[in-house]
């Protein structure tokens, strides 16, 4: 892992993308935990904004937001993961994220921090757990220099209802 | 899309509509020969040409099967249009020509997935020969045709064969063709060469024979060339055909290695008949007007010359047409025909019947009849080339007018002759066909410019100021853009009459195989709805007309004479306009539903949600939508899976409409459904509850109305209720409803909305009304699809002026728990 850091640091950028297997990550955070999120499903990042509230859906959809003219539905990643929602501030903000059927979510993050470029060495998997509760969202552990960023699965993020397995 | 040959997926889309609307076509002529139980000569022309038309686009795309499927068919009707013989068995010839119109249309269904392996035609295609074999009487047996080596294309070269009579080697002409360099699948144009002189050819042989077979055949053209030896057929003159082959795409060009008499036929003839056509004064290009008629004749008889001969590529000949008229010269025997097919085209105003035998050269002494002749000439010379070059040196006197002008004017009419063989009667129709996505797309676009109209003229920066120049033009801008939108939706609109059309061959199956006599009646099939639910029509149609036809009309005709009945049922199927909305009815005259049967059936499957005495009739004859109701014991082909109606009301509430039964036990049955006219633009109402702004379609609201508290009335549960001129309606809180936080909890403060929806009305308690607006509906995205939000009554959302959304109520799906 040592090495790997080594390595990858000092050419950051052209590296990785030169590797097949890597990409480029938005990294975000909650609260004090900092996670990435793949960039080839980011599309848009804009601040938080009015919200719409739709009536009879799960708290973790907070409505749906009008950007550019197309109506998107926004989830807080507080709710999602269980973590206790704060107050919204001038720092919070919306990362718009588009799928390959050209849907669009948008999800509530407490801030938005940085792109970073991923070697392939640098993944690791999630520790297997019994408790299948434990990072169901989490596709793979990202090692930095500067620490450990949680990658987020944004498929489950966005689909799987989260009403319980 | 499946695999086609080389360059030619672009084409595919148009193949496909072209072929599918034809084939429907097809259909329609059929069902109504099969009425009339006869042939009319214009029903087997029609015929001949789509099976023709189809066996050519079919073939250029490389689908052999489709192709030869669609020849088999024209074969025979040719054998049918020449020889006119006794067709002993009509059903049979029927049932033949619709299961290859079957297997047609759902080849084209297959070949639009992505994995297509072509289908075999040949069980099909072998007992149409042996029909077609039959028609012949055994008179002529096929002869073999010289040099073709498919099987399939024998019998049409040996019929015309058969018609001339012997043709000695020396009235054959013989061309050799080349195609453009690099234009690939040399053997695929050359049948294409083929398939349009065939018609205009006595007797025709080419080499090499095997093209339709043999893909190597490609590089043997490239290297050698294209041999066609020919023979015009009577009246035809050599040089129309060379035109007709010089004129088929990719062809470079082509050499006249020997000449042939055809010409003295053409010449032979003693029964011409010569007509003089006029046409109106002052319409103008009488030349291509004449293109149209020569087109329109050609359709019913074989034989046309006219002069002028050099309409479609020479100009001038407007000017002679319309002072000396049009002379057209054919052979039929029934004139009647051609004579209503020149009245039938549009502008020509007169025409007599003149002379017979009239010399077939142009000799008038005008300069444009010399240049034409000059022309014709050059065309006739051993070895001619590309037409403008010719014309233009042999006729040097006449150069300065027609050789700028010539070249732009046969650019058009060049395709002309192609599609008299062919498709025929494309020049009379000004529609064309759009692909739907773009027209989805103009749609979104005017759903965004109401949108954006709704943003600028309600602009908060605005609020306060005094703009009357602006609110002027805000007004005209409005009025244009509603103008717009109604456009747009026109374009979109489709009569539902091709969906019911679809259903006359249900009909007609069903009749067949369940031998119940039944008539079919349209009413208001003008009625035009949005194209994009006409699309989603067509199965409920179907389920309902197959339900009228296995459980509606009585099995047994002594029953429907016992009952009063005429013996015969019938089936309407009736559509029209009533507020916003487009009603449509499948009517039988059947026996009816039997109430009983349907509550003892519903108690057994125990889907009864309040004792059986308690129900009404309309309520029980409405439980065989429930899911997995059928009262039919047995399971037929058609109907009885328990399926059918269920499936009827899911699609129809996809499209946002309803069903509803009636029915009359003993007397027949009415299904009724009601679909919006369009999906996307809805006149809605919009109210605040709390912090949301919702939109009830305009077409639901009844009334707005304060409540007063002598007009509230609570049931012994607590239920409130509003009494409103002697009826009672029940209260709905949509704050309770969704959950939010309203501006105020008390009745009187607020505001009460009347609904009404499928004859149920309901209250609706809102904070406030704040306008009316055209809102343009944008489904849920799929995620919050997923939760209900459709049951739980919003039906979408919608951007409003200022950039907020609004959430659309579905009113039915509200009122529905209460």
């Amino acid at each position: 892992m040592e090495e790997n850091n080594n390595v990858a640091a000092p050419v950051d950028g052209d590296a990785a993308a030169d590797i097949i297997d890597s990409s480029e990550v938005l990294s975000f955070s909650i609260g004090e935990t900092i996670y990435g999120i793949e960039v080839i499903y980011v599309k848009d990042i804009i601040t938080i904004e009015q919200i719409t509230v739709v009536p009879k859906i799960p708290d973790h959809i907070k409505g749906v937001i009008n950007i550019r003219g197309r109506v998107v539905p926004v989830i807080s990643v507080r709710k999602r993961f269980g973590i206790e929602e704060i107050p919204y501030d001038d720092r919070t903000c919306i990362i718009v994220l588009e799928f390959d059927d050209g849907n669009q979510v948008g999800i509530i993050v407490d801030r938005v921090q940085e792109v970073i470029s991923v070697d392939a060495s640098d993944i690791s998997n999630t520790p297997d757990s019994k408790n299948v509760n434990a990072n169901r969202y989490i596709k793979s552990l990202i090692n930095l220099e500067s620490g450990i960023r949680l990658l987020i699965d944004c498929y489950k993020l966005i689909n799987d209802d989260g009403s319980g397995v | 899309m499946a695999k086609f040959e080389e360059g030619m997926e672009a084409m595919a889309d148009a193949y496909v509509f072209e072929t599918t609307s034809l084939l429907e076509q097809l259909d329609q002529v059929l069902m109504k020969t099969e009425n009339e139980s006869s042939f009319g000569e214009e029903e087997i022309n029609e015929i001949f040409r789509t099976m023709h038309t189809i066996k050519g686009s079919s073939a250029m795309m490389g689908l052999d099967n489709m192709s030869k499927l669609a020849h088999a068919i024209e074969d025979m009707f040719y054998i049918i249009r020449e020889d006119n013989p006794v067709i002993s068995s009509m059903n049979d010839l029927y049932d033949l020509v619709f299961t290859a119109s079957d297997l047609l249309k759902a080849e084209i269904e297959l070949i639009q997935e992505d994995e297509y392996t072509a289908t075999d035609f040949n069980e099909q295609i072998d007992k149409i020969h042996a029909f077609a074999a039959v028609l012949k009487g055994g008179g002529a047996a096929p002869a073999a045709a010289p040099a073709a080596a498919a099987p399939a294309a024998a019998p049409a070269q040996a019929a015309p064969e058969a018609a001339s009579g012997t043709v000695s080697a020396a009235d054959f002409t013989s061309v050799k063709v080349r195609f453009e360099e690099d234009c690939k699948m040399e053997n695929l144009r050359a049948i294409l060469v083929i398939n349009r002189i065939s018609d205009s050819c006595s007797k025709l042989e080419y080499s090499p024979a095997d093209i339709e077979t043999n893909g190597d055949t490609a590089q043997t053209i490239v290297n050698e060339g294209f041999e066609v030896n020919f023979c015009p057929a009577s009246g035809v003159s050599i040089d129309e055909i060379l035109d007709t082959i010089k004129n088929t795409p990719n062809v470079k060009d082509y050499e006249v290695m020997q000449r042939g008499s055809g010409a003295s036929a053409a010449a032979a003839d003693v029964d011409a008949t010569s007509v003089r056509i006029h046409f109106e004064d002052d319409c103008k290009m009488e030349n291509l007007r004449a293109v149209m008629v020569v087109s329109n004749v050609r359709d019913v008889c074989d034989s046309v010359t006219f002069e002028p001969a050099d309409i479609e590529s020479n100009p001038e000949t407007a000017k002679v047409i319309a002072e000396d008229g049009f002379i057209v010269h054919f052979r039929s025997e029934k004139p009647q025909l051609v004579f209503q097919a020149i009245e039938s085209t549009p502008s020509v105003k007169s025409y007599e019947v003149i002379d017979a035998n009239a010399p077939a050269a142009p000799d008038e002494g005008t300069e444009e009849g010399a240049a034409a002749a000059a022309a014709a000439a050059a065309q006739a010379a051993p070895k001619p080339a590309a037409p403008a070059q010719s014309a233009a040196p042999a006729a040097p006197a006449a150069q300065a007018a027609p050789k700028p002008a010539a070249k732009p004017a046969a650019a058009p009419a060049a395709s002309k002759p192609a599609a008299g063989g062919g498709g025929g009667g494309g020049a009379k129709q000004s529609l064309i066909s759009v692909n739907l996505n773009k027209l989805d797309t103009l749609l979104d676009l005017v759903g965004e410019i109401v949108i954006t109209e709704a943003m600028v003229t309600s602009n908060p920066d605005l609020k306060g100021l005094r703009l009357d120049n602006f609110q002027k033009s805000a007004r005209q801008l409005r009025k244009l853009n509603g103008d717009l939108q109604d456009a747009v939706m026109s374009i979109r609109m489709v009569p539902v009459s091709g969906a019911f059309n679809k259903m006359t061959r249900i009909v007609r199956d069903m009749k067949v195989k369940l031998g119940k006599d039944v008539d079919l009646i349209f009413e208001g099939e003008e009625t035009e709805v949005d194209k994009s639910i006409i699309d989603q029509l067509n199965d409920p149609l179907m389920h309902m007309v197959r339900n009228s036809m296995d459980h509606g009309i009585e099995e047994n005709v002594e029953d429907r004479i016992a009952a009063g009945k005429s013996p015969k049922g019938k089936i309407t199927l009736s559509a029209y306009n009533s507020s916003g909305e487009v009603i449509i009815v499948v009517a039988d005259d059947g026996q009816g539903i039997n109430p009983e049967a349907v509550l003892a059936k519903a108690e057994r499957n125990g889907i009864l949600s309040k004792p059986a005495s308690e129900y009404t009739d309309k309520e029980i004859v409405n439980m065989i939508m429930l899911p997995g109701f059928s009262t039919n014991e047995q399971v037929t082909e058609y109907s009885g899976r328990g399926v059918g109606m269920d499936v009827v009301k899911k699609n129809i509430e996809k499209i946002g409409g309803t069903v509803s039964i009636e029915s009359k036990y003993g007397e027949g049955s009415k299904f009724i459904i009601k679909i919006p006219l369009s999906l996307s633009i809805v006149d809605s109402m919009e109210i605040t509850v709390g912090p949301s702004i919702f939109s009830i379609p305009i077409n639901s609201i009844c009334e707005s109305f304060k409540v007063s508290p002598e007009q509230l009335v609570k049931d012994t549960s607590g239920r409130e209720m509003i009494m409103l001129r002697g009826e009672c309606y029940p209260l709905i809180r949509l704050y309770e409803l969704y959950e939010l936080e309203p501006v105020t909890e008390d009745l009187f403060e607020g505001i009460v909305i009347l609904v009404e929806t499928d004859g149920k009305r309901a209250c609706l308690f809102a904070d406030e009304l704040i306008g009316e607006q055209q809102v343009v509906l944008k489904p849920f995205s799929p995620l919050l699809s997923n939760y209900n939000v459709k049951q739980n009554g919003m039906s979408g959302c919608s951007i409003l002026g200022d950039g907020s959304i609004t959430i659309i109520l579905d009113v039915s799906n509200i009122v529905r728990d209460y």
